[in-house]
């Protein structure tokens, strides 16, 4: 089911909220359970053939995480059942998403016609990855007991389930647990419908209507310079007013039943290097593979070579979790070698005099969103050899077509442009504070003008109106 | 600001009445023309044929209709209407499938076509999917079902359309709007039907077709790594079905309506291309073509026409900006041997055209 259609908006949401609070007069615990069932009614609608491997993955993880916290396990035991957690994961996760891609290089390498074909469960990656932070957690010693209806709901809950924010459990049960969040606060359910409705309106009014740009680069046999750059510009803006899009969304949607997610967007293109882009963009995933991944590595703490290594392998794992090509492989490696340049750059170049600072940052912001949308190109294309042709028509201004649909292009591409960079982002609008739980506080107090409320409800009305019967979330593939 | 719950209640209601708002701008101006031609602001036409075509066959008056894919798509009405003496409307649609060009066709029959012109090239007939379902192709925007009706009036993009169509209706506005509509990211941009895609009257044919692209073509599709793209899906069996089912299923269902339908003149490299990479699809094609040529040509209200082995068009490759995409020059005289019928397939020899064009396929070598 999708966030951004009619049944959800109208019947799907207003029922599981309607049922969550009228539970909520009565227990602490029923609200959860029938959160957690209707997350699993969610996942099921369209998706049901994946329902049991998600059931399994829940009772799997839930079982070896019981082990962890409550069985009294020798270092070794504990050791041998984190292990075998995680490789269980990550062997479900390698079948589903790489058993096809590892056949296709072995049939490249070997000459074999072998074929693989296993459907990707959506979602997988998400849950996976929660699970796999959970069971770490617990094996640090880091969890307390968890009952299933509440482990079932922190992996299922259906705001974040197919395409995240990754959630953590510590941030996430505790909130199922609180009485509080079972009554209707009418606080929280306007802040989360006024966020619901930006990132409706992001993802129908502007990411949808994209694609045709993208095409001009991307689905053109040869496409001349301009052509190649305002595709890979639109590329650029629509992932991320698709999935900022979906990220609001989700944020919305569960302040509406009182629980708080973090954030993942923090207007990532006015990043001024890509450490800190990746501070700002899919924000969670970073903390993911920096806590997971980066970090269990070694981090910086064995000398610098080591760091550059770790995160190259950081950053070439982030690439291939997001879809099993060489084509994400080649995102993730330039994403490494980027970090590894800008942590090196920090390291050997003295700090800026004051009075080029200002100028410094222009330029940094310029050159990181450069690096970007070149590594998007390889993100997006279907092939490396699409992609370097992609590239090089945008390294070859011989050829210029600039005709009525190029120009038609860059006026839309200019507009995404200025509501990237002089328009503030959702949290910004909105005071949304996940750490201090707090949303919204001059609406609370009345100090934002009534035609604040008017503009919300125009961009809630335009968010419904731009809703089309086909149109998928970009990250729903990962 | 009121209270909480109040706010809460006016965000809703005040989301409504801008739903509704937005839905009886766009009833009120109709830039489709689904409901009315224009009348309160100048008619403006969309480049997107898939839709368009819903309101052209509601709006416009016409007795003849034309159907193709992407190799009919430059046509210009008043050309057609010029050269065979009728009052046509262009319904080709760019990569369309057997199915919606029926069904488009037979919404157009219905609102008054007696005569149908239809390029029929052999991979419209591959599978697609069901017309019900198909997710590019509004089936109820064409019926006007409830549900095609609230898709079209409660649509964010046809808003715009319509608020933009109204302030171009404003007199100081007129003129530098509609001017600058091409260039700006709008739907319904063309102030005449007759530019509905079709090339610019200043359009650089030389530099669009020529050998060079032709060729270059040629060399692309003929890769190895990509020859085996030049018989996807393609199916006998299955093309011979869909040809029954939306061809001749919808000729007989209307035998007072005559069909001009005629095989349009790709360059002799379309099937050199299928000979030296994929001979396979060379044979599916030239079967399937020769069970048309024998079916159509059984049929009382059709009248076949088989342009692909006039060797004056087809081999001289300046006529083409790929393989078989064909020039302004090459379209005006397709119009002019519709007119005169001289390649009207022979019923009593539905081959003999094809059996022309395996010849020039089996000797033509590829000059690079």
């Amino acid at each position: 089911m999708l966030f951004n259609s009619y049944p959800f908006i109208l019947l799907f949401l207003p029922i599981v909220l309607a049922g969550y609070f009228w539970l909520g007069r009565r227990s602490n615990l029923t609200p959860v359970i029938w959160l957690a069932l209707a997350s699993l009614a969610f996942y099921a609608i369209g998706n049901w053939q994946f329902l049991p491997l998600l059931l399994i993955s829940i009772a799997f993880n839930f079982g070896i995480g019981h082990l962890l916290i409550v069985a009294e396990l020798k270092p070794l035991q504990r050791k041998a059942a984190l292990a075998f957690g995680v490789i269980g994961d990550l062997v479900v996760l390698g079948i589903f998403k790489y058993a096809g891609f590892v056949t296709e290089n072995i049939n490249a390498l070997a000459g074999t016609h072998h074929a693989v074909h296993i459907l990707l469960p959506v979602g997988i990656s998400f849950y996976t990855f929660t699970q796999i932070a959970f069971l770490v957690d617990a094996h640090r010693g880091q969890v307390a007991a968890y009952a299933l209806p509440h482990y079932a709901l922190f992996v299922t809950y259906f705001p974040h389930l197919i395409a995240g924010p990754i959630l953590h459990h510590k941030d996430m049960i505790p909130q199922f647990e609180r009485e509080k969040a079972k009554h209707p606060d009418p606080h929280l359910i306007l802040c989360g419908t006024i966020i619901f409705a930006i990132g409706l309106f992001k993802k129908t009014c502007i990411a949808d209507g994209i694609q045709p740009l993208v095409a001009l680069a991307f689905e053109a046999r040869s496409p001349s310079f301009d052509q190649a750059w305002l595709g890979a510009l639109a590329y650029t803006f629509q992932l991320y007013f698709d999935f900022s899009g979906y990220s609001d969304m989700a944020i919305g949607i569960s302040l509406m039943f009182g629980i708080f997610l973090p954030v993942n967007f923090n207007s990532p293109y006015k990043a001024t290097s890509i450490v800190e882009f990746w501070r700002r963009w899919h924000m969670t995933l970073s903390q993911f593979l920096r806590d997971y991944l980066y970090i269990p590595l070694g981090g910086n703490r064995r000398g610098r070579v080591l760091r550059y290594v770790n995160l190259l392998v950081t950053m070439l794992l982030g690439g291939l979790w997001h879809g099993a090509a060489w084509t994400f492989v080649v995102w993730g490696a330039l994403h490494g070698v980027y970090l590894c340049v800008n942590h090196a750059f920090n390291a050997l170049v003295p700090a800026m005099p004051p009075m080029f600072s200002r100028p410094a940052r222009v330029l940094g912001c310029v050159l990181t969103f450069l690096a970007v949308v070149i590594a998007w190109v390889f993100f997006r294309a279907d092939s490396v050899a699409w992609a370097l042709r992609v590239l090089h028509a945008m390294a070859d201004p011989s050829i210029i077509v600039f005709g009525r649909e190029e120009i038609a292009a860059l006026v839309l591409v200019l507009i995404y442009a200025a509501l990237v960079w002089l328009a503030p982002n959702t949290q910004a609008i909105m005071g949304y504070d996940h750490a201090g739980r707090r949303v919204g506080e001059n609406l609370r107090a009345g100090r934002m003008r009534p035609l604040f409320l008017y503009g919300a409800s125009l961009v809630l009305a335009f968010g419904i109106l731009g809703i089309q019967s086909h149109s998928e979330f970009i990250y729903f593939r990962f | 600001m009121q209270g909480i719950p109040t706010s809460l209640r006016r965000l809703l209601l005040a989301s409504l009445a801008c739903v509704l708002g937005a839905a009886s701008l766009t009833y009120v101006v109709d830039p489709l023309q689904l409901f009315r031609a224009s009348r309160l602001v100048a008619a403006f036409y969309s480049d997107d044929t898939r839709v368009q075509n819903a309101g052209l066959i509601r709006s416009q008056t016409f007795d003849t209709a034309f159907m193709g894919t992407s190799l009919a798509i430059h046509f210009r009405q008043s050309d057609i209407d010029r050269a065979l003496g009728v009052h046509s409307l262009k319904l080709a649609m760019t990569g369309s499938n057997s199915r919606q060009q029926s069904f488009v066709l037979e919404q157009a029959i219905a609102r008054g076509a007696k005569r149908v012109i239809w390029a029929m090239d052999d991979f419209i007939f591959i599978d697609a999917a069901g017309i019900e379902a198909d997710p590019y192709l509004s089936v109820d925007l064409y019926r006007r079902t409830a549900k095609g009706i609230a898709s079209y009036l409660f649509s964010a993009a046809m808003a715009k359309e319509s608020l933009f169509a109204l302030l171009r209706s404003v007199p100081p506005l007129q003129e530098p709007l509609t001017r600058a509509a091409p260039y700006l990211p709008l739907k319904f941009a063309l102030p005449d039907v007759d530019d509905i895609y079709a090339l610019p009257r200043d359009f650089d044919v030389a530099s669009g077709y020529n050998a060079r692209r032709t060729l270059a073509a040629f060399t692309y599709i003929t890769a190895p790594t990509r020859s085996r793209f030049l018989g996807e899906d393609y199916g006998y069996d299955v093309m011979v079905r869909h040809f029954e089912r939306d061809a001749v299923g919808l000729i007989a269902r209307y035998p007072d309506v005559t069909f001009d339908i005629y095989f349009p003149p790709y360059s002799i490299l379309q099937f050199v291309a299928m000979r030296d990479a994929s001979p396979a699809t060379l044979k599916t094609v030239t079967d399937l073509t020769a069970r048309i040529a024998e079916r159509l040509s059984q049929l009382p209200n059709v009248r076949l026409h088989d342009f692909r082995a006039i060797k004056a068009v087809t081999h001289d490759l300046d006529n083409y900006s790929d393989v078989i995409h064909h020039s302004p020059v090459v379209d005006a005289k397709v119009l002019a041997w519709l007119a005169s019928g001289e390649y009207r397939v022979d019923p009593s020899k539905p081959t003999a055209a094809l059996d022309e064009l395996k010849m020039q396929v089996e000797a033509y070598r590829v000059e690079r």
